[in-house]
């Protein structure tokens, strides 16, 4: 319920004729005791189709999108997928925080992921640049802003800042490990041993500054800031565990924002969010509903807005060396799995068609097209079954087709199980659908579920063959984060032993760890040295492939198109459009104006 | 006396034993709280890479690496101190201050609807037994059915006519947020407003048990030779029913009842799921699914204390009430 992705399949249409469920083929009693219950069934029944409507989310007109009582047009309601009560904590540092970091605290810059070129947009800091080795990052500081409790900002807090997290290795969430001097009360600068140009964008956009005046007597570990103080667009106003509200800070150097409250509130979980939009209770939430790609026109008020940046693939565990075993050990397998998927089929029935195209170079196509090598071939993963491909690379492998039609090698059935959680059930119903392909191409699939925790588990001690994800993108649209984060070989631990990274494949190629090295040292300006490095990794990521590219999933939100406009859309995506993403989600209510007063 | 030291340790020993399942237990699950709250905040949209996972680990790892026998000493020590620890989904807040935050909402709701319920299915059970063979009688049918049904589904239904089509109430929530808690009519009044719609839910799922019961009593207890001996007497019905059948038939209900009010701490946890209610059960579920130890032993605890302490209060006015369970 938490994972954005998660979402029901729903279709419109009348209730099920389920014969159990017909009064009229129940069984014909006379007894007056019967006749009653049979009443009081027939009475639940009508209950049961009404909320069979619901649950398929075709029930008619929306009702007006008044949120909760006493607020006025320019207060914006959020639900942010939290499942359960807040528990006070806006201390950005904590992995607990519910809304410090972005709103209230900021970075020095902003960068937008959805965009292909990542110029950073000032917020606390005005200018960036790198010396000609890449070993100093220069920062000019914004002049004139102000904490919310009325203390000017200055470099010594960014100094403080970045001590802090020196000092703290409990803190220190992106692993800077620069030093941090200032020059004078408007200029810091970062400096490296060696270059460090990917460690760049963390430090701009990731790392919220603190004040020292009040951080330098607590203890930032443990504090959880129940009145903190910022320099961001919102101050916080009230705290509830159902419930805590933001006004738009008067102090903030871009004057404050139009939207003048935001509340952020507590549910359930994915349905109840659904069910809040439905009743119009919320303006604003990232996650599924029910008919999705109908939205407007279920609910007039409301819109859509997505993005695909996250790679949605069947890893594997890859490694033999390291002690991974099963047939998906050998790259042809995971190759020619690769190719027996139907990627639209599969994006219909399991993904409400809001899955886009994938690389198997695991570049985005979106943002980082340029990026993709032109070793790598194809480009874009086939979106229909290639089964001769498939049954050309199992047999050149090795791999015999046996008489019930599913290969086999050495006695060895191609028979393959992908561990999924329970509840997950577009990945669930992916995974029956990816079986029925795969039999097609004479591969075995099965799906075995597991909890959460256990599902984790199996991942990082390596105690699986196949298990469905996402990958994630780095804090920039450069394909080098990812690749740095999912297929450094140094990352990665023998089967049995929890993987100190997020290389849970086990996939080690000395070679692609040399260009990662390389890469952090390239300039961003050299795309032909960079493309050099790229090449080497993505023509091993498409031939090894141990995380199977299957589709790039999206995150929708639904927000209120009625009472707020400017949301980042298709033509000004500003943003990624994700309440939870704390700093899109600053851009964004900075940018989103209420419509009208009344 | 004797019969009291004795009851006193059978519970001691009881409790040690619970205690000792919940040190156990929670620990028998798999996965570690630092993936799984890396495995979340990766979900949404974090970036989480290897330095994250090392932050974290030294964040929250505190004493993993003591051994198992360690660990439960000095888990003893601390639950007879009160320190319950340190909550690692709502890290750094202590387990005490999570379950003082929910727990006044779930005691509240849950124990208001459980005497309801109670009160209603009781006095309903000894009408309907006082006139077997009316029509008074198809409410057995009509009650037991609602406790048939699942709860989750009956719940839905509700709200979808109750708030949905007729917009009587609120869907989902506690109390308005735009109110600050507190002993004031309007908090109150929209705490009572908020409630009502779960609350009725678990009211119509749960009469269905206490009418049944109780009206079962009533039948047998109306053949007993003092019922007729008190009609013989030309006592007016009203003083039968209430003096007389009621007031023996209503016995084990009120053992029932005691029960019944332990379970009132571990809430439910569907209703508060359904009704996104600001109780203990969805803080039990998120700590179970975030591998969350210390949350999770202070929330048994405190069922169990509560199951035990009722069981307990139930034995020794047992032992008041009928000298017989005291005899060997």
């Amino acid at each position: 319920m938490e994972r954005s992705g998660t979402r029901t399949a729903a279709s419109c249409g009348q209730p099920t004729e389920d014969s159990a469920m017909n009064p009229r083929t129940s069984a014909p009693h006379r007894t007056p005791r019967a006749r009653r219950v049979r009443r009081l069934t027939r009475l639940l029944l009508a209950g049961a189709a009404a909320v069979t409507l619901l649950a398929t989310g075709c029930s008619g007109g929306a009702e007006g999108s008044g949120g909760g009582g006493g607020d006025s047009a320019s207060t914006l309601i959020a639900y942010t997928g939290q499942a359960g009560d807040y528990q006070v904590n806006f201390n950005p540092y904590s992995p607990s925080d519910i809304g410090g970091a972005g709103l209230i605290f900021e970075p020095l810059f902003f960068i937008n992921k959805t965009a292909a070129d990542a110029e950073p947009k000032p917020l606390l800091g005005t200018e960036q640049s790198w010396n000609a080795d890449g070993t100093q990052l220069s920062v000019t500081l914004r002049a004139g802003a102000t904490w919310s409790d009325g203390e000017p900002f200055t470099a010594d807090d960014v100094v403080f800042t970045f001590q802090m997290l020196l000092d703290n290795e409990s803190l220190n969430s992106t692993g800077f490990d620069g030093a941090v001097a200032k020059v004078d009360d408007t200029h810091v600068t970062f400096t490296w041993p060696e270059p460090a140009y990917t460690s760049g964008p963390d430090v701009l956009s990731s790392i919220v500054i603190v004040p020292e005046h009040l951080w330098k007597d607590i203890d930032p570990e443990a504090d959880v800031l129940e009145e903190p103080v910022g320099t961001g667009a919102y101050v916080l106003s009230d705290f509830k565990g159902q419930a805590f509200t933001l006004d738009a800070n008067p102090k903030h150097w871009g004057g404050a924002p139009k939207v003048s409250t935001v509340r952020f509130l507590a549910l359930s979980g994915n349905q109840a969010g659904a069910d809040a939009i439905a009743a119009g209770t919320i303006d604003w939430q990232t996650g599924p509903i029910p008919d999705m790609a109908n939205t407007h026109e279920n609910f007039p008020d409301y819109d859509t807005g997505s993005v695909a940046q996250n790679q949605m693939v069947l890893g594997t565990c890859a490694s033999a060396a390291l002690g991974c075993q099963g047939p998906q050990t050998d790259p042809a397998v995971r190759q020619a799995l690769f190719h027996a998927i139907d990627r639209t089929q599969l994006n219909k029935l399991a993904f409400q068609d809001t899955a886009a195209e994938i690389s198997p170079s695991m570049a985005l196509t979106s943002t980082q097209a340029d990026t993709i090598s032109a070793q790598v071939e194809p480009k874009v993963a086939p979106m229909t079954a290639q089964p001769q491909e498939a049954a050309r690379l199992l047999e050149a492998a090795g791999w015999v087709k046996g008489a019930d039609g599913i290969y086999a090698k050495d006695g060895e059935k191609l028979s393959l199980t992908i561990e999924v959680v329970t509840g997950w059930t577009d990945y669930i119903t992916a995974i029956q659908t990816i079986a029925a392909q795969a039999k097609a191409a004479g591969i075995q699939v099965e799906a075995a579920q597991s909890s959460w925790n256990e599902w984790t588990d199996k991942r990082f001690k390596g105690d699986f063959e196949l298990a469905i994800d996402s990958l994630w993108q780095g804090p920039a649209p450069d394909p080098f984060y990812l690749y740095s984060y999912f297929y450094d070989g140094r990352m990665t631990a023998p089967v049995g032993t929890k993987a100190n990274g997020n290389n849970w494949s086990r996939f080690s190629d000395p070679a692609v760890d040399a260009a990662l090295d390389a890469l952090q040292k390239l300039s961003p300006e050299d795309t032909a040295g960079r493309q050099a490095q790229f090449d080497v990794i993505q023509s091993a990521v498409a031939t090894q492939m141990p995380y199977i590219p299957v589709m790039t999933g999206s995150n929708t939100s639904v927000w209120n198109t009625a009472k707020f406009s400017g949301w980042p859309v298709d033509g000004e995506q500003y943003a990624f459009p994700a309440v939870w993403s704390d700093f899109d989600a600053a851009e964004i209510l900075k940018t989103v104006t209420p419509k009208a007063a009344g | 006396m004797n019969y009291l030291l004795r009851k006193l340790g059978f519970y001691a020993v009881a409790f040690w034993a619970a205690l000792t399942l919940n040190f156990v237990i929670p620990r028998l699950l798999p996965g570690d709280p630092v993936d799984i709250l890396l495995a979340k905040l990766s979900q949404r949209g974090a970036v989480v890479t290897p330095e994250t996972r090392k932050a974290y680990a030294t964040l929250l790892g505190g004493d993993t690496d003591a051994s198992l026998p360690s660990q439960y000493v000095t888990y003893l020590a601390n639950i007879f101190k009160g320190d319950l620890g340190t909550s690692i989904s709502y890290f750094p807040a202590p387990v005490t201050e999570v379950i003082g935050a929910s727990m006044p909402w779930t005691m509240a709701l849950i124990g208001i609807a459980t005497v309801i319920a109670a009160l209603l299915g009781v006095l309903l059970g000894a009408l309907v037994g006082w006139k077997p063979g009316t029509w008074l009688d198809s409410m057995v049918p009509a009650t037991t059915l609602l406790a048939a049904v699942p709860y989750f589904w009956l719940s839905l239904v509700l709200v979808y006519v109750l708030s949905r089509v007729l917009n009587l109430f609120p869907a989902q929530g506690g109390y308005d947020v735009v109110l600050d808690p507190g002993w004031n009519t309007e908090f109150i009044g929209s705490a009572l407003y908020y409630g009502f719609l779960p609350a009725l839910t678990i009211v119509l799922a749960s009469i269905g048990g206490w009418l049944l019961g109780m009206r079962n009593m009533m039948v047998s207890t109306l053949s007993e030779d003092y019922v007729l001996t008190a009609r013989a007497k030309g006592l007016p019905a009203r003083w039968v029913l209430r003096d007389y059948a009621a007031r023996n038939a209503v016995l084990p209900s009120v053992a029932g009842f005691a029960i019944s009010l332990a379970f009132v701490v571990s809430g439910s946890v569907v209703t508060e799921q359904v009704f996104s209610y600001p109780g203990i059960g969805s803080r039990l579920l998120a700590a179970v699914t975030n591998n969350d130890y210390a949350l999770m032993q202070g929330v048994f605890l405190f069922i169990t204390l509560a199951v035990l302490g009722a069981n307990l209060v139930v034995d020794l006015l047992y032992g008041l009430i009928d000298p017989r369970t005291r005899a060997r």
